[in-house]
């Protein structure tokens, strides 16, 4: 056993124990533990990435558990893909803790936080590197309690424990199609270890049939995770957690790890074309479908949970045209830039104590540092040329066009202007314009806030750069899978041409119609402008009429889809269950007649059916 | 039967039993002596320690040869010593809730509720080790009259009573059908004893008339599902449950429930597993019925309990739901029958007891059942809390908790034998028990209530201890119960 990679989850295990035992005596240090902690994390996920390059897998596993003939392991694994989110799942743990100790500088229950932080980081860690889907599925729903957790810390709010619960039951949902998926792997491979069902996935020991159904199984459980349609619900609820929370868990790790798991399984999907579609259809789907509605709201974290929930469908529509490495990249990219972005809006949060964007603005003056942090994620999340979201979502584009996917092509290409329109919307709202606030003295939050949004802004500008067309390093890192097969598609060069003029065009009509405001005012402090007044007010007017409505409109429809449709269906199902709920406990009235009575008529039935059949079954 | 023929018999096999039988008998002849304001908790310590003795008698027993006396009426076996170690663990842990038991004034009575709890332990032991109807039919009666007046036990309380009253009735009903089925089997084969039905079903004098076996099948059926109360003749238990004293119904859901489904297993795999329908074993072809009845349970105990305030009534249906997913492996029928059913139960005792005795740490302290006297617990008693945190993860089945293991096995079980429907129903039924599960955390964790700090009393406090380390124990390395019992060589039943 190796301890550089055994102590990688153990160390933040570790800070959840000592914090959980003595963290009432250390307080405000506790911060300072969990931080080190997942410092030394950290350094060995890195120690451990830099040993995967043309280094080989590293697989250790121990007996667990025998049943009949069949024994289960637990263990670890590193390959390509898994160190690199360790890396990415370490670093931005740190990075949160770091802020946190900021963000949550007068909270009583300080330790407590940090705890669970510790706790959420080893279950995030410990799910990376499980050699087999069975210590998969145990982590995968130690993270949902640790998200469960930390979305109810502030459990005085009634919204709170409701979307604590949520997020919880909903992802369950998605949960049991993995655990159903994973046990029927089990009987027909006879192993939970992912590279026995690789290897009988290779040598078509596995029929097609099984594998496209334990494949769409397994992808169930990445929709509910990854908040993807429709089992999208909870994430936007869940914005009720603190903000760091959100940007750990539901902007860079947790979301991602329903991404992780098709990757993960990405032998077993690539083997069926079916499950291929499904993931294609549902990511493309979700990626515009949350988009539209992230155009309408007015809370800035859920601006960037729909925000989320979309550019996770990105990533599913990149798993499932094939383009692996795209997939793989955007998460890395989008952990940055996300992260950077829900840390930014806590730090607006924290200075304005509101997240109504209408009663922000301005404070592109008042927070030096966190403004142009705010606008370089957003640059990066909508493509803007050179910064890391457009090397990344170019591939997807890419991918999607150079497999054959051309209706989802262009829905891609719709979100990206989308994603570039509302980002924006939430950049002039909140940054230009006049004060709208109530509170007049904004401070920018101190320095322990704004260095990790210093590190994740650098990040979000640079990290696009490991792979470029030009420099495939992640291309050429991803492939050392032997599982495998990486398919090179040929560049387009008119893909880039167009995200780019997409996603400015986003940005410019994001400025005309929420940045108007400025030039109102200019025109009546000055007549000379007055005609050119008239001309903007009236393309305005345009705008709004057909642009502007138009896309609202389109917004709330899906909005309200969303809202009746879909939440329809599930309050049917949770009716029903309601219901039966309600008619049978009134059964139980307490009169022991009545449970004589239905005892002598169950077994009566019982005895009709029995005489009925001849006692004839099958 | 000369006295040279009864003093040859192997008694020794009984040690467990002779043990429980003497305890009983003492603290019952030392409650008559006690001066009557008294108090009764000596009489509980001598029941542990008498539970504590049976306990290492039986783990000696590990090991020996399968034998029966009394012309093979009575029969040591794997089988039942595997079933025997639960009830007298259980056992064990219930007289320490009961020890810290308040009840108030109507509680006074409790020398009667050491010894009968014993009297019931006893019969549920014999349960495990008959090998003849009539003996079974005794020990089920020993268990089942023994808890009508456990049930009933705080005699001025009106709940209490009306849960005795609603027990012995329903209880009626049950033995009645039970006794029924019986004699219709008596009637095709002229013999009570298991092994000897067993030979004299697959007679093709016998086969003939495979009709009347099945009537007598679903009607035994009816009739033990009453024990282990599931659906549709499970609705005594909630209102039994809910009006007994906290420690007795910890002891009927699981003793009570634990000894159902070892008779079960018992009786049908003997009696029926080798006789022939009309394509294959008789329990084969009948699987479907049980099947229902499995699923059914699952549906109506959680979804029932979704709608439940008093903590106890909705634990009253989660015990339902848990019979529900017990009856999987039977009706799945794998090689790992004995050992999942064995393994749930074990986790069962474990995380039941354990939240029965927070239960009870809780309703006394806050003198309410409502689920909402578990609000702000976290701040009141952080580590009970967690305990019960630990306890309803586990029922809930969440990973690292040994109702996990017992649940991923049993799933594991019928998907392998191709029950796709009923595996179904097992995962869409656990989903729907989060949300009641949660609920109860919820309250715990995140709702603010009294805030004066909470201790439980010692007892309690060991009970709640030895639950939740095993309960985690056994979720993290369950191989330590698998490798014990691999000790117990199951085939012993079926050898005559």
């Amino acid at each position: 056993m190796n301890p550089i990679i055994w102590l990688i989850p153990v160390l933040p295990l570790l800070s959840f124990v000592l914090l959980l035992l003595f963290g009432r005596r250390v307080k405000e240090a506790s911060a300072v533990v969990g931080s080190l902690l997942t410092l030394g994390s950290l350094i060995l996920s890195v120690v451990v990435f830099m040993g995967q390059w043309g280094g080989a897998s590293v697989k250790q596993t121990v007996e667990w558990l025998a049943i009949g003939d069949t024994v289960l392991t637990v263990g670890y694994e590193i390959n390509p893909l898994n160190a690199l989110m360790l890396v990415i799942v370490s670093f931005v743990s740190f990075l949160i803790q770091v802020y946190s100790k900021g963000y949550m500088h007068d909270d009583d229950r300080f330790p407590v936080f940090f705890a669970y932080l510790g706790l959420f980081t080893f279950a995030m860690l410990g799910l990376v590197i499980s050699p087999n889907l069975l210590q998969l599925y145990i982590f995968w729903e130690l993270v949902g309690v640790g998200s469960f957790l930390l979305i109810g810390y502030y459990f005085y709010k009634s919204e709170a424990r409701e979307a604590a619960k949520k997020a919880f039951i909903m992802t369950r949902i998605g949960d049991v199609g993995l655990f159903i998926g994973m046990i029927l792997l089990f009987w027909q491979v006879g192993s939970f270890e992912l590279d026995a069902i690789f290897d009988a996935v290779t040598t078509g020991d596995i029929s097609q049939g099984w594998i496209t159904l334990t494949a769409i199984l397994i992808f169930v459980g990445a929709i509910g995770k990854s908040g993807q349609f429709p089992l999208h619900t909870w994430l936007p609820d869940a914005m009720e957690g603190p903000t760091p929370v959100s940007a750990l868990i539901h902007a860079a790790t947790m979301v991602a790890a329903g991404v992780y798991l098709v990757a993960a399984m990405f032998p077993l999907f690539e083997a069926s074309e079916a499950a291929l579609t499904t993931v294609a259809v549902v990511g493309g789907f979700t990626a515009i479908f949350a988009a539209t509605i992230g155009l309408a709201q007015a809370d800035i974290k859920r601006v960037l949970a729909y925000s989320t929930v979309s550019q996770l469908g990105y990533m599913m529509l990149a798993l499932g045209s094939s383009g692996y490495v795209a997939g793989i990249f955007h998460l890395t990219t989008h952990a940055f830039f996300k992260a950077l972005l829900f840390l930014a809006a806590g730090s607006v949060i924290h200075a304005v104590h509101t997240q109504n964007i209408h009663e922000m603005g301005g404070l592109w003056k008042k927070m030096k540092w966190t403004a142009p942090l705010f606008l370089i994620g957003a640059m990066a999340i909508s493509g803007v040329p050179l910064l890391s979201g457009f090397f990344s979502k170019d591939e997807i584009l890419a991918a999607t066009y150079a497999d054959g996917r051309f209706g989802l092509f262009w829905i891609a290409v719709i979100a990206t202007f989308l994603t570039a329109f509302y980002m924006f919307r939430l950049f002039f709202l909140v940054f230009t314009g006049e004060s709208q606030g109530k509170v007049k003295k904004v401070q920018e939050s101190p320095g322990v806030m704004v260095f990790p949004m210093v590190v994740l802004g650098i990040l979000a500008v640079i990290a696009g750069y490991i792979n470029t067309p030009v420099a495939p390093i992640l291309d050429d890192y991803l492939a050392q899978n032997s599982y495998l097969e990486i398919h090179h598609h040929e560049s387009y060069w008119w893909i880039p041409i167009v995200a780019t003029v997409v996603s400015l065009f986003g940005i410019f009509m994001a400025w005309l119609v929420y940045a108007k405001k400025k030039v109102k005012r200019l025109s009546e402090a000055s007549p000379d402008f007055h005609f050119i007044l008239l001309n903007k007010y009236f393309i305005d007017e345009t705008y709004d009429y057909s642009f502007v409505k138009g896309t609202r409109g389109f917004s709330y429809f899906w909005y309200y889809i969303d809202r009746f449709v879909v939440e329809g269906v599930i309050q049917l199902v949770t009716g029903a269950v309601g219901w039966i709920s309600k008619i049978s406990s009134k059964a139980h009235n307490g009169q022991v007649q009545l449970y004589g009575s239905v005892a002598f008529a169950g077994m009566a039935v019982l005895l009709l059916i029995v005489a009925w059949l001849g006692g004839y079954l099958t | 039967m000369t006295l040279e023929k009864l003093l040859s018999y192997d008694w020794g096999i009984m040690a467990p039993e002779f043990t429980i039988l003497i305890v009983a008998t003492l603290l019952s002849l030392m409650d008559l002596f006690i001066p009557n304001k008294a108090s009764r908790k000596p009489l509980a310590l001598l029941g542990i320690a008498g539970v504590i003795i049976a306990i290492v008698f039986a783990v000696m027993q590990v090991g020996t040869e399968p034998t029966s006396i009394l012309f093979d009426t009575y029969r040591f076996d794997s089988f039942a010593l595997a079933f025997k170690l639960l009830f007298l663990v259980a056992t064990g842990l219930i007289l320490l809730l009961a020890l810290d038991y308040e009840g108030g004034r109507e509680w006074e009575f409790r020398g009667e509720f050491f010894y009968l709890l014993l009297t019931a332990l006893l019969g549920a032991m014999m349960m495990a080790s008959s090998a003849d109807l009539i003996t079974l039919f005794v020990g089920l009666e020993l268990l089942s009259i023994s808890s009508y007046i456990l049930a009933g036990i705080r005699k001025n309380n009106l709940h209490s009573n009306e849960a005795a009253f609603k027990y012995v009735v329903n209880g009626g009903i049950a033995t009645a059908i039970t006794l029924f089925g019986m004699s219709y089997i008596y009637g095709l084969t002229g013999s009570t004893n298991l092994y000897e039905i067993s030979e004299a079903l697959t007679n093709p004098a016998v086969e003939q008339n495979a009709f009347l076996l099945v009537m007598a099948f679903v009607m035994l059926l009816v009739g033990l599902a009453f024990k282990i109360a599931a659906a549709p003749f499970h609705m005594w238990a909630p209102d039994v449950y809910q009006g007994s004293a906290t420690p007795v119904t910890a002891f009927l859901s699981v003793v009570s429930k634990s000894a159902g489904f070892a008779l079960i297993l018992k009786m049908f795999l003997i009696t029926f597993l080798s006789v022939q329908g009309w394509h294959n074993s008789i329990i084969l072809e009948l699987q479907p019925y049980i099947a229902v009845i499995a699923g059914v349970t699952m549906v109506i105990g959680n979804v029932v309990a979704l709608r439940q305030r008093n903590i106890k009534r909705m634990f009253a249906y989660s015990s339902i739901a848990h019979a529900g997913y017990v009856l999987v492996p039977f009706v799945s029928l794998s090689l790992l029958v004995f050992k999942m059913t064995w393994f749930y139960l074990l986790a069962y005792l474990l995380m039941n007891i354990g939240a029965f005795a927070v239960i009870q740490f809780v309703t006394e302290k806050e003198r309410s059942e409502d689920f909402t006297a578990f609000s702000g617990l976290y701040k009141r008693a952080p580590w009970v809390a967690v305990m019960m945190a630990v306890f309803i993860l586990s029922l809930a089945g969440l990973p690292f908790t040994a109702g996990f293991i017992g649940k991923f096995g049993i799933f594991m079980s019928s998907l392998g034998t191709g029950h796709f429907v009923l595996a179904s129903v097992m995962m869409a039924t656990t989903v729907i028990s989060y949300v009641y599960y949660f609920n109860v955390l919820v309250q715990i964790f995140f709702r603010k209530g009294e805030v004066d700090r909470l201790r439980p009393s010692v007892g309690l406090l060991i009970v709640m201890i030895i639950c939740a380390v095993g309960t985690i124990f056994f979720g993290i390395y369950p191989g330590a119960a698998y490798d014990f019992f691999q000790g117990f060589d199951m085939n012993e039943l079926f050898i005559k």
